[in-house]
């Protein structure tokens, strides 16, 4: 007999589809089909069990991400002992049943059926876009339809109207089953009830919304009904264009930190589409629309394909080989370390890149320049996770994996906004509201994520920017005095004088929920409700992002939150965790692979002689003890003078760092500035050397996500200027005289698996083998380990840290009456390089200030109005949008578009523990204006001026050509 | 003073401020301490003990204490 237990990853093949999802029984129910016998977890349908015994029933609105509907009836089955013919997709397994899926008769219903769906579909299956992947076609053919007795002359659907409106797949409504397979998906994958049946019988039909265009109706262009889609309805464009694709490769989305993967669609060396892989552990075969949709930027005209160089800003670009570009790096680095020492030069390492060229460009930097001055962009996003995480619970990482959140009774969001940043992972969690889970936010802003349609409770905390402290510290001082901590896990897990140091501070009056109710402006009763419906959940999980990190105390917040976490015991199981989540796709893996100045890989501190004896050992050289400069010290350092070149691979700086007038001086003081990247960025304006950047479809590589799974990145086209950027990096050492001589960025991952104790057993082979692994994965987890922390800390005893709030200095005062925050939305993805050069900017065209209404009254400001902001560090001018998602006092914005300047305003206030700025907090007026802010003026020349150098090198180049 | 000096002292101000706990100044100042020399760069590190000695009116108390104990470390480390 066959013995399945369901959902066994090693026996599921991703590339098929069962017809109903796995059922998670661990009760086996045996039963018999065509003959063969089969045990299969309780619950499963007979259609998805004979799937599993290799026989498949022909189905048309059966996919086995969805719950079954049973609507088609094609999937019919015959039961002994049971009348009819029942639906196979909605008929659950019993023991002993017998069951049969080919007969005679079951042979003519089918039949029967077929024609019905036929006689209303165009039969123009030469020349429609879903030729050779059309499942009905292949119904048509697996059933043995040979002709169609209804004529075409009664009513019918074959001159429905083309909806076109967005820009990545269009609805044919003349090819629509009505199957529904689009609706459920938008409902049951994506969870954004976009789409619904309009009519009955005949007459119905899908309409997105209130029947609008796709375009402008709810929908967030996920691309779940199009992949779900039977037939041509719902069709990518791209393959309308271009033609059903012959080959795919399996890789990683490059956009955000759920790390979605994806199989590459390929035709030759051209991407047609990317279709969510099944077989992925963090998506389960769904995806957002940046992933799915948004590559064309790879093949974008504006792409660096040859290497430039010119010696000072104010002169057009060179078009030089390779290795003259490598060669004058390489004297410009040395000829500067001669002249202002050793520690005069640095380098900033990708969290868009993969794990092997950031693990590489750390490496040359410390072994190559001599020095610690490498630092990598999550500075600005993440470094307080790193810090806060590790002093409590001693790892610098979230503790849990998605899925986890499926078994979560109680789910906090911090400063997050999961359904625009991390759109996946946010499907997930409203699946799991639907099924009841509660949900509390803690933001400024009343995010997506509460308008969940949902029967569960939701609980929303608007604290006023910049108390994320006061705010954490009175849900722990409710635990504490309420009597809801897990005292079991306390005594087991945690150091008890730390603890009892940290419960004396806690209970004190001034936390409590009262006191500090006139600094977050969350009523007192709402936050006691908060505190006990987290810690008396059964499971409580905390997720959080940059509304916790990106302020002047995100340390002392992380170590916050860790705190409440522990204090509820509330650690080291499914269902429960501390998870960061992760800006970039990369920033998880960025850190891992010792970015960070005071960190080689995997987190060791440069100043332990016995790391760096063994870091020394293998790389040959000597590594300095202390620590190196962090970017923004390297922007002070380099306007002081003694700080003078720099090595940038795959970062805007000059766009993505606050107080951008004051990185701009920096970047103008430095001799020797080289960008590595795939587009002129803002950064790039002001370099000396541009080196061409490949993207992830041009490298071979690994990504990490949020939840430590580390991915395969698989190349399936050239880089566009020959060169992966680990190739790049490699050359510039081997031309300073350090050698590296790594023939495939396998090898790399080996040093680091030989340096890194959470990554001793990694290795290629074993990523190809298992998928994917989540770190730490060595002798005692060789598989890797999806839950951390279970039975002890990497520190040992857990940490309490006392967290005393000190409220921000950037406070809105008389002349600054206002609140600024900045965040991020679905369509555009950080700097915007990439998602601007798609049509996602249909989404998004310009970056907007988000006002309260009662603030524009008060200032007699109405929608559509230029608006100048204006904080301490400078102004910019952005478009009004009114919204009362924001309190009011509190203005929003985001920094998608480089000429709208938000990081104009943005000051170098930071973190008091690592520096990362306070993004979240400026203190700023905003009045009417009618042009330009002057900063924006420059900008636009300057942009001007680069591009036009850019434009010159082009022409000469194109010139020596000829 | 420079911009870069002038940064460093609101940054181990801060520091400072964020350690201080119950007016507990010396407990304060070895975390602070311990910071600098995890965190700090060399550069750093040599601005900040150069400015203590030569001025140092703009450190806060804990500051003040935390770079005594840096310059100690950095001492016995040198020695
Ligand atoms: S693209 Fe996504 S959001 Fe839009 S209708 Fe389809 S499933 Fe719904
Ligand atoms: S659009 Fe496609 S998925 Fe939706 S009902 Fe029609 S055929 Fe089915
Ligand atoms: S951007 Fe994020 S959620 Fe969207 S497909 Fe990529 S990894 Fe997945
Ligand atoms: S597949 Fe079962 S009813 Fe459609």
């Amino acid at each position: 007999m066959l013995n399945y237990f369901d959902p066994s990853q090693y026996r599921i093949d991703p590339d098929r589809d069962y017809g109903t999802p796995a059922q998670l029984s661990e009760k086996a129910v045996a039963l018999t089909i065509d003959g063969v016998e089969i045990s299969v977890p309780e619950g499963t349908s007979v259609m998805r069990a004979a799937a599993l015994a290799g026989i498949t029933v022909p189905k048309l609105c059966a996919s086995d991400n969805l719950e079954a509907f049973g609507s088609c009836r094609l999937c019919a089955v015959e039961i002994e002992g049971k009348r009819g013919y029942p639906a196979s997709c909605t008929t659950p397994v019993a023991e002993g049943m017998e069951v049969h899926t080919q007969t005679g008769k079951l042979a003519k219903l089918r039949r029967n059926i077929m024609e019905l769906y036929i006689s209303d579909h165009p039969l123009d299956c030469l020349t429609c876009p879903a030729n050779g992947d059309c499942e009905l076609q292949d119904m048509a053919g697996a059933v043995g339809l040979r002709d169609v007795r209804y004529g075409f002359d009664g009513a019918n659907h074959l001159d429905a109207e083309t909806d076109a409106s967005n820009p990545y797949f269009s609805f044919d409504p003349s090819k629509c089953i009505v199957c529904s397979r689009c609706v459920r998906a938008c409902e049951e994958v994506q969870g954004t009830f976009a789409l619904t049946i309009d009519g009955r019988g005949f007459d119905s039909k899908v309409a997105a919304s209130q029947d609008e265009d796709f375009m402008d109706s709810e929908c967030v262009s996920c691309g779940a009904c199009v992949q779900a889609c039977p037939t041509s309805t719902l069709m990518e464009k791209s393959v309308i264009e271009e033609g059903v694709p012959e080959h795919s490769v399996v890789t990683t989305c490059a956009y955000c930190g759920v790390g979605c993967s994806f199989k590459a669609e390929m035709k030759g060396d051209q991407l047609v589409r990317m279709v969510p892989y099944k077989g992925g552990d963090a998506n389960h075969g769904h995806s957002c629309v940046k992933g799915r949709f948004a590559f064309g930027y790879a093949t974008h005209k504006d792409r660096i394909t040859e290497p430039m160089i010119r010696d000072s800003i104010d002169q057009p670009w060179r078009t030089v080989s390779w290795e003259e570009a490598i060669a004058f790096s390489a004297k410009r680095l040395k000829d500067i370390q001669a002249q202002y020492g050793r520690e005069s030069i640095g380098g900033i390492t990708s969290s868009r890149c993969t794990n092997e060229e950031t693990y590489l460009v750390q490496k040359l930097v410390r072994a190559g320049f001599g020095n610690n001055n490498t630092d990598t962009c999550a500075r600005v996003c993440h470094s307080p996770t790193g810090y806060g995480l590790k002093t409590t619970i001693g790892e610098s990482a979230g503790t849990q994996t998605f899925d986890s959140v499926m078994k979560a009774d109680t789910i906090l969001v911090i400063g997050a906004n999961p359904t625009d940043a991390h759109p996946v992972f946010a499907s997930q969690m409203r699946r799991r509201l639907r099924q009841g889970a509660t949900l509390i936010v803690a933001d400024p802003r009343r995010i997506d994520l509460l308008k969940t349609p949902h029967g569960s409770t939701s609980m929303h905390l608007p604290l006023r920017p910049g108390t994320n402290v006061a705010l954490i510290n009175s849900l722990a001082h409710v635990v504490v005095t309420e009597g809801l901590e897990d005292t079991d896990f306390i005594n087991k897990r945690c150091e008890g004088d730390a603890y009892k140091a940290w419960r004396d501070f806690i209970s004190e009056e001034r936390n409590s929920p009262e006191a500090l109710e006139a600094e977050t402006g969350v009523p007192a009763e709402q936050v006691r409700k908060a505190a006990r419906a987290y810690a008396n959940a059964g499971n409580g999980a905390i997720y959080y992002g940059l509304g916790v990190t990106e302020h002047s105390q995100g340390s002392t917040m992380v170590m916050g939150i860790a705190n409440l976490a522990m204090a509820t015991g509330n650690l080291g199981r499914e269902g429960v965790g501390v998870n960061p989540l992760r800006g970039q796709n990369n920033v998880q893996g960025s850190c891992d692979m010792g970015s960070f100045p005071h960190e080689l890989p995997g987190y060791q501190h440069v100043g332990d002689p016995a790391v760096r004896e063994r870091f020394e050992n293998l790389w040959h050289v000597k590594i300095d003890d202390e620590p190196g400069l962090r970017i923004p010290n390297m922007f002070d350092a380099a306007i002081a003078g003694h700080f003078k070149a720099l090595y940038v691979q795959g970062e805007d700086i000059a766009q993505s760092d606050p107080n951008t007038q004051h990185v701009e001086q920096a970047l103008t003081s430095l001799d020797c500035l080289i960008v590595q990247d795939i587009f002129l960025n803002e950064t790039a304006k002001y370099a000396h050397v541009l080196l061409p950047g490949s993207t992830f479809l041009e490298k071979n590589g690994t990504f990490t996500n949020a939840e430590r799974r580390i991915n395969r990145v698989r190349k399936v086209m050239a880089p566009v200027a020959g060169k992966e950027d680990w190739e790049v990096t490699q050359d510039l050492a081997n031309a300073l005289g350090y050698p590296m001589n790594y023939s495939h960025p396998s090898e790399i991952m080996d040093e680091i698996a030989q340096l890194t104790p959470t990554f001793t057993g990694v290795s290629y082979a074993k990523l190809d083998e298992l998928g994917s692994i989540q770190w730490p994965c060595n002798a005692e987890h060789p598989d890797g380990t999806p839950t951390m922390h279970e039975l002890d800390f990497p520190i040992g005893k857990g940490h309490f840290a006392i967290t005393e709030y000190v409220a921000t200095p950037e406070r809105s005062t008389r002349r600054y009456p206002l609140l600024l925050t900045t965040g991020r939305i679905l369509s555009q993805y950080n700097v915007g390089a990439q998602t601007r050069r798609t049509e996602n900017s249909r989404w998004h065209e310009e970056d907007v200030l988000e006002i309260h209404p009662s603030d524009a009254e008060l200032r007699g400001i109405s929608d559509g109005d230029w608006l100048g902001v204006s904080s301490r560090v400078g102004q910019t001018v952005l478009r009004c949008r009114i919204s009362d998602r924001m309190q009011p006092g509190v203005v929003y914005t985001t920094f998608h578009h480089p000429g709208s300047g938000a990081n104009v305003i943005t000051t170098d206030s930071s973190d008091w523990a690592t520096n990362c700025p306070e993004y979240k907090v400026t203190a700023v007026q905003v009045e009417k204006v009618s042009q330009p802010s002057e900063w924006q003026k420059h900008f636009q020349s300057f942009d001007e001026k680069q591009h036009e150098y850019l434009e010159k090198s082009k022409d000469e180049s194109n010139f020596a050509l000829k | 003073m420079n911009n870069e000096l002038h940064h460093l002292i609101e940054m181990i101000n801060q520091i400072s401020d964020n350690n201080l706990h119950h007016g507990e100044a010396e407990h304060a100042a070895d975390m602070v301490a311990t910071h600098l020399k995890k965190f700090w760069a060399r550069s750093m590190k040599d601005q900040i003990i150069a400015y203590a000695e030569s001025d140092g009116s703009e450190l806060n108390a804990v500051s003040k204490l935390a770079v005594e104990e840096l310059k100690a470390w950095r001492q016995a480390k040198a020695s």
